[in-house]
């Protein structure tokens, strides 16, 4: 870390009194770079407007294991205590994890009062009983988005703080999405219902047991929440009053962050280290034939929770069919918008080139 | 605050977004009255539509919204001791078998609960602030060099603060059962503020001419960061003796501050802060008096953590900036570090009467260390 010259200037004369006065005062000329002014942009004080100088964008490798602060100086007797396993930036980094997490800041809501409660009236049984199936299963799935993010921030070195960030208010906006599917189900004389039929998480290849984060990362934020982010745009095609309609459209926007965030991960890690990509691939290849059979796909087939939204988009038992073949047109979108995804993080050559997953690849047609 | 995307809308948006929802019926409809016309359709089994344990709950919407804490209805409120589900059900929710575990290692009720939980969880919410936009960043001027170091200084080890904070809950979070979720949605906004924190303290070091200072040795953060017996353990150390000097910090923010700017600043972090200190005080108060021995335990842990607390706080970098942010500079830093041993006092004072307030007292077993601190 350089000091500056006027940083120096200071020192004569302050030492002398400190000594006079008992006062060590040796940190006033030990520091990170001095002279940084940042200024506020149109929308604040940003954390893209404090990356300046050297406490602008970090190195492609970390050794930062004390955990101080990004440019901060640093000291040989600090504790080694941080432990991260994340120091290389490829491994986290992405261009604007800083933007989507102003933004997330910026676009926070509260579901115990942002959502208009009272619109909820008596719905037939049949319909209430299939709102409350989707928030049982909605309640368990955004919890492993609550959860798995929470696990790489402490293992992330601090001078990779930005994605770190927006792990944070992933995890923040999930929780919230796990309440407001719990206060569905017991907004309006129903109840929670089964847990999923299907096994989401603890087995190899779930999002939970990923040892990688890009691993976890493309199957959680690209596989995972963009199925649930095309269902949740659709939302105005199963909500039966203006809570469940606000509900959905507030949680896109959210999940729509951190879609965003998997996407620019992957596209910096395609750029920086293309050497990876077959790696990727292989991830992408489990995280399709997931999207397929389901586990963690609300439109998937035969399960409970895809029953209970055939019968919402049908309105009512007595439309399942009807209410079926716009599930099917749900999944031929989420496979449309996957298909864009991956095209948009660079790793479009696997539709090229036979080796995305054929069954999911019908339904983009 | 109020949501942006959610203040009463004008017609122009909801005018364009029925148009967009319009589109959207239209598209799915062409497809299910096309291609989609002859899918096949597989036998419903509707199996799950009486798969509840109780049916017929309405929670309460109340001045404050639908709160999380008015959920706990029926069969819904009861919250077992002992969390023996390793999975992510819902608490509450019809069991399906087979379903493989996740591993968590927090699952006695004792070890993670507190009452406030749930309404921590919503005050939080209600009382989030954004340091980009909630901050007068343009009542920053000029400060003399001195003083301005010391305020970054004082940044840096705030950040530091935020820092350990955020590493510590991550550490966890994900090791405390969904059971008792309350609790995890409460320390999913404390991680959120420790963000912020350290979001707003970074961007107020490098705002007005100056830069980060020196980190910390880090005695502290390696006691809490290696605390790894249990979450109760861990918070003693998180909550009590960080928590309660971070929080007396914060408070001293109307004397640190130099402009409305830095005064925002510490008025909502110490608001946070307050919130965190509830909920951990009434948890470890419910720890307290669920097990036998545990008091035995936390005053073993303070004796040491004490000893730690005062060795960081001799480090220069912990009061001097403090006491030439009070003295107006470095000339006046002899009568500022007055002010600092107040601060200090008054730390150490909170931290005694809070510890009688959960069942502790250390007033005789205090270390010396912080005990001369006391004025
Ligand atoms: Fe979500
Ligand atoms: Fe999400």
């Amino acid at each position: 870390m350089t000091i500056s010259k006027e940083e120096l200037d200071l020192a004569p004369a302050v030492r002398e009194f400190g000594e006079d006065n008992n006062l060590d005062l040796s940190w006033l000329d030990t520091r990170g770079e001095w002279g940084v002014r940042a200024e506020p942009s149109k929308r604040g004080l940003t954390l893209g407007d404090i990356q300046l100088g050297s406490y602008g964008e970090p190195g492609d490798h970390s050794d930062n294991m004390t955990g101080r602060p990004r440019g901060a100086r640093a000291r040989n007797d600090a504790y080694r205590v941080g432990g991260y396993k994340i120091r290389s930036k490829a491994d986290i980094w992405l261009s604007n994890a800083h933007v989507l997490y102003e933004e997330s800041l910026q676009r926070q809501w509260s579901s115990a009062t942002d959502v208009p409660w009272n619109t909820i009236k008596p719905l037939p049984d049949d319909i209430e009983r299939a709102q409350c199936q989707l928030a049982t299963f909605l309640t368990e799935v955004e919890f492993v988005a609550a959860e798995v993010p929470g696990r790489w921030l402490a293992a992330t070195t601090p001078d990779y703080f930005e994605p770190r960030m927006f792990l944070i208010s992933q995890v923040m906006d999930e929780s919230r999405h796990l309440d407001v599917f719990r206060k569905r189900a017991f907004a309006n004389g129903g109840g929670l219902m089964q847990r999923p039929n299907v096994t989401t998480s603890g087995t190899v290849g779930s999002i939970d047991l990923s040892n990688d984060f890009t691993e976890m990362s493309s199957r959680l934020h690209i596989t995972g929440e963009g199925s649930v982010l095309t269902i949740f745009r659709m939302g105005e095609l199963m909500a039966y009053n203006e809570a469940e309609k606000t509900i959905y459209r507030l949680a896109a926007q959210d999940e729509a962050r951190h879609v965003a965030f998997g996407v620019m991960h992957l596209r910096y890690l395609a750029e920086t280290e293309p050497e990876r990509k077959e790696e990727i691939h292989c991830y992408l290849d489990e995280g399709e034939g997931a999207l397929v059979a389901g586990n963690q796909n609300p439109a998937s087939r035969d399960t409970a929770q895809s029953e209970a939204l055939a019968i919402l988009l049908g309105g009512g038992e007595k439309n399942f069919d009807e209410g079926y073949r716009k599930l099917m047109a749900v999944r031929k979108r989420q496979a449309r918008e996957y298909v864009q995804r991956v095209r948009s993080a660079g790793f479009g050559e696997r539709f090229e080139n036979g080796r995305a997953n054929q069954e999911l690849l019908a339904y983009t047609r | 605050m109020t949501n942006k995307d959610n203040e009463p809308q004008d017609s122009a948006r909801v005018r364009s977004r029925r148009r967009v929802n319009q589109r959207l019926r239209d598209a799915v409809s062409k497809e299910t009255s096309g291609d989609l016309k002859d899918v096949e359709i597989p036998p419903k089994k509707l199996d799950w539509m009486k798969r509840t344990y109780q049916w017929g709950v309405k929670a309460d919407v109340t001045d404050s919204g639908l709160t999380i804490g008015a959920l706990n209805v029926g069969i819904y409120g009861e919250i077992p001791d002992r969390w023996d589900d390793q999975s992510r059900m819902p608490r509450g929710a019809y069991p399906m078998p087979g379903v493989p575990p996740i591993g968590y290692s927090i699952s006695e009720k004792r070890d993670l609960w507190a009452d406030n939980a749930a309404d921590l969880y919503e005050e939080a919410i209600q009382r989030r602030w954004t340091p980009a936009t909630d901050i007068p960043w343009e009542a920053i001027g000029p400060l003399p060099d001195d003083v301005e170091a010391a305020v970054c200084q004082l940044c840096t080890m705030l950040c530091q603060h935020a820092n350990t904070e955020i590493e510590t809950l991550g550490t966890w979070l994900h090791q405390m059962s969904y059971g008792y979720h309350e609790v995890k949605l409460f320390l999913a906004t404390e991680m959120f503020d420790a963000a912020r924190h350290f979001e707003v303290f970074r961007k107020r070091a490098l705002s007005n001419g100056g830069g980060l200072g020196l980190e910390l040795k880090g005695d502290v953060k390696r006691m809490i960061i290696e605390s790894r017996g249990g979450w109760s353990e861990t918070a003693l150390l998180l909550y009590l003796l960080r928590g309660l000097f971070t929080f007396t910090i914060y408070r001293y923010g109307s004397i640190l501050a130099n402009n409305d700017a830095e005064k925002a600043i510490f008025e909502k972090s110490v608001q946070d802060k307050a919130r965190h200190l509830s909920y951990g005080l009434e948890h470890l108060r419910y720890a307290i008096t669920r097990q036998d021995d545990k008091d035995l335990v936390f005053n073993n842990l303070l004796g040491i953590g004490e000893r730690l607390v005062a060795r960081e706080c001799k480090e220069p970098i912990v009061l001097e900036p403090l006491a030439v942010i009070f003295g107006g500079g470095v000339e006046g830093a002899q009568s500022g570090m007055r002010t600092a041993q107040r601060l200090m006092s008054d730390y150490v004072n909170l931290y005694l009467s809070s510890l009688r307030s959960i069942g502790i007292d250390r007033s005789d077993s205090l270390s010396n260390d912080l005990k001369s601190y006391l004025l």
